[in-house]
């Protein structure tokens, strides 16, 4: 049996559930060391598969297919798992994050320690199964099951008002993704198949309107998932009442889910619906960068803070995304990531010191600095991570979605660059704040600095920072192909989506024609 | 009323002139009808248990033995090719057989969720017993039947034994109300039902399906008759405005009881709901169909988001699935047809009669061991002191608001694509909002069970009960089964 298959990557993590729901709940050791190790060996699994990836060509690799079964009407559901250029660093991202994740439940979870790490180890099955599938019902399934380990990770260990925050999160994305089963269901017995690469290729000769349509449906489930503006409200609720493992999870890859989706299903599927509705998206994307930095100035919680600024970031993917030119379409992979790195670096952070103190006010703080000065400089790091600091990842994804969205809305671009300003105000406001200034609270005064299984789960996270910042095109260079094939999808839509407007101008009979006809 | 007698006796007198031994005795005949058979044999040999002394000890062994027979027979009528017997009154096809499966595991759930249930009345088991293997031989015949006539004798046999069951607890109040309301408005139900095929009789001559002709449908008699059938079918299986006694009924008959009729008695009506209304109802009818599916699933899912007490909740929870299953009865209608239907109705049924089974089986248990109605309160964190229960009561739920990798998800999806095939697709909408609503209430279960503490004064049980926790698992298997490899199943229904 070969061990580097994406089977065994979904999947180990799922025996590694199951052994730890095995184990007595008193042995809270051997529970986390399974967990450890499962996800390790995950995230090893997971990284070498990456690195054996040709990022030139656009089709899927190490694809595995299997009958799964027949549904009434004679479609054939396949379980039917790949790689491509669009979900590598994905699936790169979560397998890193899970380890990272992991190692920072030792500060925070001490209740129910069992149940955590079997939901936890569940959460990473869902998540890789959501990023590889290649067949729709199977990614569907992957998708809903994904909410369930979320949903009780806020509920059992949330903070005070975490039943409301879990049930508002739970019905929002079940309400989208509902609505885009209905768009499968189409999809599935217009065209006898549930093969996504198939569909791909077959579903961009469907008329404009039935696209549109499509488009729409998928893009509600994946635009609360991000969340998108008007949709973004259930996210400031759940990050601020999960518990830090919980948080990291939801900014690092679950939101990625949303985008992930809009990418390989809105814009790849139907291109012609989404140049269709590029500007609105676009639009939406540019709002939601300048909101969301809005609303994170107005905090006093500094969790709250970060996840408002979450919504800010996931406005550049988006608008980056829509852009659908060359670097737009990098721009907005390479922000997936660095979003999942630094705001998950942010939200470890954030959890480290509130390990230690028990608030998360930012007038509670000051002056930490001079007594945790390594986590300050973590903290630093983070900061200007997330505000795009040259020669740091932020930089490298901020400016190809600028330049992207500059060569198709200029005025977009510029409203988006404003998000940059008022980014680096918000962040580097909290940072004064929480660190900086005189060391006043007596509480404070005491704290201890980061341990060192603290300081070991973040170094990764530092070290690509950096490299994406310095090298970006060692991981530009494996979404290559596919975004090459992608743009010349969008090509051939829009030469297409053009040659109908020229047919149309020439049978809608002019003035001139009018008259002519008239005189006759 | 007097033409279908007359209808009976003809049909009768025919069968005499065709040499009624052969008929009876050929082996299509015995094949067709041998689990019906099996199970009457059953009944027979629980009466002799009740009388003849000493026997009595082997009742709960006569009483699997038959579920196993009867389960062999109907095995046997899966992949075997469609036999039409008497007079093209009864089939028995694949379909029909997969249903007799499916009542007999919901019987046999029931059962073994009712096992050491009952206290002052542990000594009528023997009662109890037979009336539902009676109720299970009516249920069989209901789904075979494809005869109006065929059909009511089914419903009888399965109807009286209920109206019986439920009144079973006769010193609890609630039980003999239970069962005193169930008859009344059963009773009401069957007349109903007899009016209809009687002016389906008159209208089209016949009352068995094969024999009508398409001409005659369009009359007003066959629209009235059909009406009327449909009224009464509706009243079975707890359809928009006929749902008013479901709530009642289910939280006040016994608890394997409600099991049995929860999913049992809806398993049988919806088996027979689809080639009756394939054959009597006009296409024009689609949308009224699909209006009172959307209504019905209305109707439930609010009803159940402020319920308290966990049966009441399920069964307003069964009022919506009632709906959304005849969403497909809706479908049927158009381009899919009733074959795709059929299909989608019995993994839907399959999916609900494990996932269903299982959550009533479990409140029974929990109401046999506290003595107490069990609410959303006395849940409260379960999953401390009961992790397996809490687990699978958490999967039965999930399985209930459709989520995937469970047997509830793939029957929601067979029904909602059958209604997107057929050009309901702003119906399947609303559906889809209304099933968003369901998840809410099933929700607010887990959270009781999962994310908040025990309350005080309503400890949860500590001990374990082997049997039940032993059934639910096996139910939880079939859930996650029919979720992750419906092959098997969905493979040998075409």
């Amino acid at each position: 049996m070969n061990f580097l298959s994406l089977t065994v990557l979904i999947f180990l993590p799922l025996v590694g559930a199951l052994l730890v729901a095995a184990t007595p709940s008193k042995a809270v050791g051997l529970q986390r060391g399974i967990t450890l190790l499962t996800m390790f060996a995950t995230g090893v699994i997971g990284i070498m598969l990456c690195l054996d990836f040709n990022g030139a060509s656009a089709a899927a690799q190490h694809v595995e297919q299997r009958p799964w079964f027949t549904l009434p009407g004679g479609i054939p559901v396949a379980y039917k798992l790949g790689l491509d250029g669009l979900s590598v660093l994905m699936v790169a991202l979560t397998a890193l994050l899970g380890p990272i994740v992991m190692l920072s439940t030792w500060g925070h979870i001490h209740e129910r320690v069992k149940e955590f790490m079997v939901w936890l180890l569940v959460m990473q099955t869902g998540m890789l199964g959501v990023f590889l599938s290649l067949d729709l019902v199977l990614f569907y399934t992957f998708w809903e099951v994904s909410l369930v380990p979320l949903y009780f990770i806020l509920g059992i260990w949330g903070g005070s008002n975490r039943l409301y925050a879990t049930i508002k999160f739970f019905l929002y994305t079940v309400f989208g993704s509902l609505v885009m089963l209905i768009a499968v269901i189409w999809l599935m017995y217009r065209f006898g198949t549930t093969d996504i690469v198939q569909l791909t290729n077959v579903a961009a000769n469907l008329p404009g309107d039935v696209q549109l349509w499509l488009f729409a449906a998928f893009a509600l489930a994946f635009s609360i998932k991000v969340p998108l503006m008007p949709f973004h409200t259930w996210l400031a609720d759940a990050h601020t009442e999960a518990p830090t493992s919980g948080s990291v999870i939801l900014a690092g890859v679950l939101l990625k889910m949303g985008t992930y989706g809009l990418l390989r299903f809105c814009i790849a599927m139907f291109p012609a619906a989404a140049i269709e509705a590029a500007p609105l998206m676009m639009a939406l994307g540019a709002i939601g960068i300048v909101y969301g930095a809005f609303l994170a100035m107005a905090q006093t919680d500094i969790k709250r803070l970060v996840a408002c600024s979450s919504v800010s970031h996931l406005g550049y993917v988006v608008l980056g995304l829509f852009a659908m030119t060359a670097a737009g379409l990098r721009g907005g992979l390479l922000q997936m990531v660095n979003h999942g790195l630094s705001t998950g670096m942010l939200f470890l952070l954030i959890g480290m010191i509130y390990e230690r103190r028990h608030t998360r006010a930012l007038d509670q703080y000051g002056g930490i600095a001079s007594v945790m000065p390594v986590y300050a400089l973590f903290f630093v790091i983070a900061v200007l991570s997330s505000v795009g600091l040259p020669g740091l990842n932020g930089f490298v994804g901020e400016y190809l979605v600028l330049l992207g969205t500059y060569e198709r809305a200029p005025i977009l671009a510029a409203i988006a660059v404003t998000g940059v300003i008022f980014g680096a105000v918000y962040l580097l406001m909290a940072t004064r704040k929480l660190l900086f200034g005189p060391l006043v609270l007596q509480a404070n005064k005491t704290l201890t600095d980061l341990r060192a299984r603290e300081v070991v789960l973040m170094l990764p996270i530092v070290v690509l920072m950096v490299w994406m910042g310095v090298a970006p095109n060692t991981f530009l260079a494996r979404t290559e192909g596919s975004l090459v094939d992608l743009t010349q999808r969008l090509d051939r839509a829009r030469a297409v989506r053009t040659a109908e407007l020229i047919r149309e101008n020439e049978t809608r009979p002019t003035v001139a024609d009018a008259e002519e006809s008239q005189n006759r | 009323m007097i033409a279908a007698m007359i209808q009976a006796s003809t049909t009768t007198a025919d069968i005499m002139k065709a040499g009624l031994m052969e008929e009876i005795f050929s082996e299509r005949t015995l094949q067709a009808t041998g689990p019906f058979m099996a199970l009457s044999f059953g009944i027979l040999l629980l009466v002799l248990a009740e009388i003849v002394p000493g026997l009595q000890l082997l009742r709960k062994l006569i009483f699997i033995a038959t579920l196993g027979v009867a389960g062999w027979c109907a095995w046997k009528t899966i992949g075997a090719p469609e036999a039409w017997v008497f007079e093209d009154t009864y089939v028995a096809n694949s379909t029909t057989g997969w249903w007799t499966m499916l009542f007999l595991a919901a019987t046999f759930i029931a059962w073994l969720f009712g096992q050491r249930y009952y206290k002052a009345e542990s000594a009528l088991e023997g009662e109890h017993d037979l009336l539902m293997m009676s109720a299970c031989a009516g249920m069989v015949l209901m789904a075979g039947s494809r005869d109006l006539l065929v059909f009511f004798v089914g419903l009888e046999l399965l109807s009286v034994p209920l109206y019986t069951l439920s009144a079973f607890q006769r010193s609890r109040r609630e039980s003999v109300e239970a069962g005193l309301k169930y008859f009344v408005l059963g009773a009401f139900a069957a007349a109903t039902y007899l009016f209809g095929s009687a002016l389906v009789y008159a209208g089209t001559g016949t009352l068995t399906f094969k024999a009508i002709n398409p001409a005659d449908l369009g009359g007003p008699l066959v629209i009235a008759g059909a009406a009327l059938i449909a009224a009464s079918l509706f009243f079975k299986v707890s359809v928009f405005p006929f749902h008013m006694w479901v709530p009642d009924v289910y939280q006040g008959a016994p608890a394997p009881v409600t099991t049995f009729m929860a999913t049992g008695t809806k398993a049988a009506a919806f088996a027979f709901l689809v080639p009756a209304a394939a054959a009597l109802l006009p296409y024009e009818s689609k949308h009224l169909a699909a209006v009172i599916a959307l209504v019905t699933m209305a109707v439930g899912n609010f009803g159940a988001l402020v319920q308290t007490d966990l049966k009441r909740l399920l069964a307003y929870s069964g009022v919506a699935h009632a709906g959304t299953l005849l969403l497909a009865i809706a479908a049927l209608q158009g381009e899919p047809g009733p074959d795709a239907a059929m299909r989608a109705v019995l993994f839907y049924m399959a999916a609900y009669v494990f996932t269903a089974g299982g959550a009533f089986g479990l409140v029974t248990m929990l109401e046999s061991q506290t003595g107490r109605a069990v609410t959303i309160d006395s849940i409260k964190g379960l999953a401390a002191k009961r992790p397996g229960i809490a687990a699978a009561l958490a999967l039965f739920m999930l399985s209930l608001g459709g989520i995937p990798a469970t047997g509830g998800f793939l029957g929601k999806y067979l029904v909602f694509s059958l209604a997107v095939r057929s050009d309901l697709l702003v119906v399947a909408l609303i559906g889809i909002v209304l099933s968003v609503v369901a998840l809410a209430y099933y929700l607010r279960v887990i959270v009781a069970l999962y994310m908040q503490p025990e309350m005080d004064g309503k400890p949860v049980p500590t001990q374990a009960r082997a049997l039940s926790g032993l059934v639910a698992f096996a139910c939880a298997v079939m859930v996650l089964a029919l979720g992750l490899v419906p092959a098997w199943f969905l493979d040998s229904l075409r």
